[in-house]
């Protein structure tokens, strides 16, 4: 493909230089500057795309199948089902359920795919490697939210049983991937949580979100551009048919009740743990105000985190707005005796109670 | 020590973590911060933070939303300055002494000791002409520009620019102390690439490192000047020459710091974006700078580490060049094939073959480009000027050197490329050498060596068309 | 332990400038290695400077020392190796720099630690302190820039600092020079062994940890009798720290 291209621009160069128009030459550098952007597109180039159609992977098959029936243990799944779900062609998922009942990983149940014990045990096996991936990139990479759950995806399939246990060592063997689901041991212990979605909650219950679903995609990033943060307190002040309205940390958030299906909080019955209605976001520190931190939101992770507690944004340190940028951001901190900037995205995330 | 007993603590720690859960971290930081509270509430017998604030006083004139800006392109603007026309006196003499005065005698002594012609070209007007003329051309700006900067970072005013600045950089995905690896790059970029050691987020340290080449080093401000001068300028009544020549060296300039953000906007999307990202900025107090320690390191830490990686790389290429022009193949030197060759892609981006083999072989240093063009095109054309087949010069006359040009078919379109070109293109030799040390990585190096020349081509190529197409 | 008067110091012999020697962690020319630590900007190169004659590179600008440099410098008959290691908020977090200064401290096993502080931000820099005083019982506080503190009406009981951190304070302005003799000779009293520290251990750590930790320390201990920092190693361990896990299992700690 490669080589192709090259003898094309090869071709191109000679044809301009013994045939000189620069009326010419600009069309053919536009048109085989767009030919190379058509292939060569990350993630959507036709090279790509057809490497990609060639290939379906039993394996990535399987184990796609297996975490459907794992995730939807209490449906009834049905070929359809997996075909609407994976967006495989329905021969594919009709032979991958063959080579499943095959190897005694599934069995049908009343005309419903059902897990055996050994499928169970190997949808926990991809689960975790799954949620090790996404806490490995939210941990120690730069990747973007909305893209942990996509590469957490191909990586799952790639990583076998040696690398997860080493990538579960490099992370110091976590509990929670960073949506705030468990994740499973190499022995397949699993954390409990016991949490309902936000919009099953009634006006005037205060609760802690735990979990942040990542799909649909659309959805999470509805919920992302919230500034939504996993860790926060919320208190329902109006949830009906058309919207959940809630308080949480000084601000006021508005959802659709299906968007607010996808957060999943822990009600706080405990009134010494119902945090204080004064805790808000760094960012609305006015001028002239003085705080003290009461933490660092849980959605701020890996090194910006350990970043931020060591540079003193710690509970109970003193913080005042120090300096105001001429753009409004970052703003300068003093805090414990220096003057430290960070951007909003950063303050986001830090709790203070303001004076 | 056997392993199974390892593999039992081990084991024992990965357990009680489990039982202690996921704020480990969290707890432990603000217990060691607990302690320090409390020993130094133990330790500290008064406080009165007055005088302290002055630091505060200071900064908020400088942040502010009127003086900030101004204040910081005064400054900048008044080093830069000091380095552009303070450079030409001191660096008018290295270069008498030290081509002036020096190379006749290095010359009779080889004539005295019989060395043949070709080993004595070799040795002089190849090895030691390059190497004199980096030095003569390096070192004075280098000399000026470094010491001043680092008494503006001694100060304590640099990291204030970047809090001024870093919204923009943020918008293109980069740190605000990028603004500072910048504004030293237009100093020199090997020394720009060192300075982003400053930058402490891996993500943010590599777009600097990797942009840092689109701040138009000292190697090329004469360039870009005396090209503006014989060529833009003279397109306009001679009364407004001047000014026209200075916008158009500042635009090229400008362009290069619009290159910059959205290069690093681009990587920050695609090839960075896995890199780990974080942000902090501290505002060090100000303190008086340690005057003729700053002057001493600066010279020794900075300069002459540069110049020296410099020289390294210069005398292979000044080698390199009087070969190139000496060696004949056929009825012809090396040179002019190349030149012959290259003349046909050469035109297709509005350069010509000599422009392009001059880059090529001046690799090592921006400084040695346009003596080399100028050397080029009186051995192709065969003209009556310089001293020779392989020795590089220049000339004190600007008419001179544009007739030299002229000669060579330069047009108009030829030097606005070239200016465009000087801008993108590799970076020289020593950057190179330098962003590899400081990435440890072939990877990242490439990419900061590739990136430029591919802009530069497409940059060119389009722009000649374009002029072509009106100018039909 | 108590800060030296100033007459110690009065037959302190002249500094010897060895030049830069890069050595790696090889120590066999040196009697003994002393390690800079602290803070970005708190005048860590300064006070190198200050022992060695050297002229390393400082700067008021938080993040430029970032490999290691090294110098020596002689006293009574004694050779010192000084390395002056990057300057860290902290040794918990996984930056390139604080993997140098934290594998020096724990690795290199400097003789003595000399950890450099802001006298004007004590509190921000005890972070660091008191972390480095779980890996290492050698140090000696260097109380710097005490002419601004002066200036800032910051007045320090150097004895109470001292008495709390366990381990000896000197107060120092190393821009110009002062109080370095008493810093040199001190630091030849820890490595003599004339100075013995007993140095400040955390506390305030939720309960539930401080067990976890103990008992973990205590298992490390029984292993590795030799090593004087198995709280550190606990903590590590319960932090999931590969590279400790790594050493743990290589035996560099036998
Ligand atoms: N006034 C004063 N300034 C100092 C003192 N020690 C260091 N400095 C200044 O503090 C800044 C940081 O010093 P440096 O040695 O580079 O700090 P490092 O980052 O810890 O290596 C420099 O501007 C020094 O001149 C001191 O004792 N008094
Ligand atoms: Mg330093």
């Amino acid at each position: 493909m490669l080589i192709f291209v090259v003898i094309v621009i090869d071709y191109l160069l000679f044809m301009m230089m013994y045939s000189y128009n620069p009326v010419y030459s600009l069309l053919i550098f536009i048109v085989s500057s767009m030919i190379i952007y058509l292939f060569f597109r990350p993630n959507k180039g036709l090279t790509w795309l057809l490497l990609n159609s060639y290939k379906v992977d039993e394996k990535i098959v399987i184990e796609d199948i297996l975490k459907q029936l794992y995730h939807n243990s209490n449906n009834n799944i049905t070929t359809n089902f997996l075909v609407n779900a994976l967006g495989y062609k329905d021969a594919v998922i009709i032979s991958g359920i063959d080579k499943m009942i095959d190897s005694d990983l599934v069995y049908f149940d009343n005309d419903f795919f059902k897990l055996t014990e050994e499928g169970f045990d190997y949808a926990v096996k991809i689960v975790r490697v799954h949620r090790l991936w996404e806490r490995y990139l939210a941990e120690k990479t730069g990747f973007d939210k909305a893209e942990w759950h996509g590469i957490a995806e191909r990586k799952e399939h790639e990583t076998n049983e040696d690398e997860a246990m080493e990538l579960a060592t490099q992370l110091g063997n976590p509990i929670f991937d960073p949506h705030g689901d468990p994740i499973p041991t190499s022995t397949g212990k699993i954390a409990e949580i016991d949490s309902i979605p936000l919009s099953g909650l009634a006006i005037g219950e205060v609760g802690k979100i735990i979990n942040i679903d990542d799909n649909p995609e659309i959805i999470y990033k509805q919920i992302l551009a919230e500034n939504i943060h996993i860790g926060s307190q919320i208190k329902i002040l109006e949830n009906n048919s058309t919207r959940v309205t809630f308080y949480s940390e000084g601000e006021e958030f508005r959802l659709a009740p299906i968007v607010a299906g996808n957060i999943k909080v822990f009600i706080l019955k405990n009134q010494e743990e119902i945090q204080d209605k004064s805790i808000v976001r760094l960012t609305a520190l006015n001028p002239g105000e003085t705080a003290i931190v009461e933490g660092i939101s849980k959605e701020s992770r890996g090194d910006s985190r350990r970043r931020l507690l060591d540079l003193g944004f710690v509970r109970g340190a003193k913080v005042s707005i120090d300096l105001v940028n001429p753009f409004g951001e970052p703003t300068g901190y003093y805090i414990k005796g220096t003057t430290i900037a960070l951007r909003d995205d950063q303050a986001l995330k830090i709790l203070i109670k303001k004076d | 020590m056997d392993k199974i007993t390892i593999k039992n603590i081990i084991a024992l720690a990965e357990e009680l973590r489990w039982k202690i859960g996921d704020d480990f971290h969290d707890n432990l930081a603000e217990g060691i911060y607990a302690d320090a509270a409390e020993i130094v509430e133990d330790a500290i017998i008064s406080k009165s933070n007055k005088t302290a604030r002055l630091d505060n006083k200071i900064d908020r004139i400088v942040t502010s939303r009127v003086w900030g800006f101004p204040i910081m392109f005064f400054i900048l603007g008044i080093v830069l300055w000091l380095t552009i026309q303070g450079a030409n006196y001191p660096s008018a003499m290295l270069s008498d002494f030290l081509l002036g005065d020096i190379r006749p005698v290095l010359k009779s002594l080889a004539s005295g000791v019989g060395m043949p012609w070709w080993l004595s070209g070799f040795l002089i007007n190849g090895v030691y002409l390059a190497v004199a003329w980096v030095i003569a051309v390096m070192l004075p700006p280098m000399a000026i520009f470094f010491p001043l900067f680092t008494l503006l970072e001694d100060f304590g005013y640099l990291p204030r620019v970047a809090f001024n600045l870093d919204y923009l950089f943020k918008k293109s995905g980069a740190h605000g102390k990028q603004a500072l690896t910048m504004s030293m790059g237009f100093g020199c970029n090997a020394a720009g690439v060192v300075a982003t050691r400053i930058i402490d987020s891996p993500r943010e340290r590599l777009i600097a490192i990797i942009t840092n080449n689109f701040s138009l080093c000292n190697g090329r401000w004469p360039t870009q000047i005396l090209l503006a001068t014989i060529f833009i300028g003279a397109v306009v009544p001679a009364s407004m020459s001047g000014m026209v020549s200075l916008a158009a060296v500042f635009g090229i300039a400008v362009l290069g710091i619009f290159f910059m953000f959205f290069v690093s906007w681009a990587l920050s999307k695609t090839l960075l974006k896995g890199e780990v990202s974080t942000f902090n900025l501290e505002l060090p107090p100000y303190r008086p700078p340690n005057f003729w320690q700053t002057i001493y390191t600066s010279i020794i830490d900075r300069t002459l580490i540069v110049l020296w990686r410099a020289i390294v790389f210069a005398a292979p290429a000044g080698a390199a060049i009087w070969l190139i022009s000496n060696l004949n193949i056929g009825d012809q030197s090396i040179a002019a094939w190349i030149i012959q060759y290259l003349d046909g892609f050469g035109f297709i981006i509005g350069l010509n073959g000599v422009i392009l083999l001059a880059y090529i072989v001046a690799i090592p240093a921006n400084e040695i480009v346009i003596p080399t063009i100028l050397m080029l095109t009186v051995l192709v054309t065969g003209m009556q000027a310089g001293e020779g087949a392989g020795v590089m010069f220049e000339l004190d006359s600007v008419n001179d050197t544009a007739a030299i040009l002229k000669a060579g078919g330069w047009t108009v379109l030829t030097a606005i490329n070239v200016m465009l070109f000087s801008l993108l293109h590799n970076p020289c030799s020593t950057t190179i050498y330098t962003i590899y040390k400081e990435t440890k990585s072939k990877k990242w190096t490439l990419i900061a060596t590739i990136l430029p020349i591919i802009m530069g081509l497409v940059v060119t190529f389009v722009v000649a068309q374009i002029w072509r197409i009106i100018a039909n | 332990m108590d800060v030296l008067p100033h007459s110690n110091c009065e037959n302190c012999d002249q500094f010897n400038t060895d030049g830069l020697k890069k050595l790696g962690i090889d120590i066999d020319d040196f009697d003994f290695v002393v390690a800079l630590a602290g803070n970005p900007n708190t005048g860590k190169s300064t006070v190198f400077n200050a022992l060695t004659g050297l002229r390393q590179h400082t700067g008021n600008w938080p993040g430029k020392t970032v490999t290691r440099a090294e110098g020596a410098f002689q006293y009574n008959d004694k050779k010192y190796k000084l390395v002056d290691l990057p300057g860290t908020y902290s040794l918990l977090s996984t930056s390139e720099d604080e993997e140098i200064a934290r594998n020096f401290i724990l690795f290199g096993k400097p003789n003595v630690t000399v950890i450099v502080v802001d006298a004007n931000r004590l509190e921000r820099n005890l972070n660091l302190v008191l972390q480095i005083l779980e890996i290492t019982n050698k140090a000696v506080l260097c109380l710097n820039l005490m002419d601004e503190a002066k200036r800032n009406k910051i007045d320090i009981n150097v004895r109470s600092l001292a008495r709390d951190l366990g381990i000896p304070v000197v107060p120092t302005s190393a821009r110009y020079k002062e109080g370095i003799p008493e810093l040199i000779q001190t630091i030849n009293d820890l490595a003599d062994g004339k100075i013995i520290c007993k140095p400040h251990k955390i506390k305030n750590i939720p309960k539930d940890i401080e067990e976890a930790v103990e008992l973990l320390s205590v298992r490390v201990k029984k292993e590795f009798p030799n090593i004087p920092n198995s709280r550190w190693i606990a903590f590590r361990l319960l932090e999931g720290d590969a590279q400790i896990i790594e050493a743990l299992e290589s035996g560099v700690f036998l």
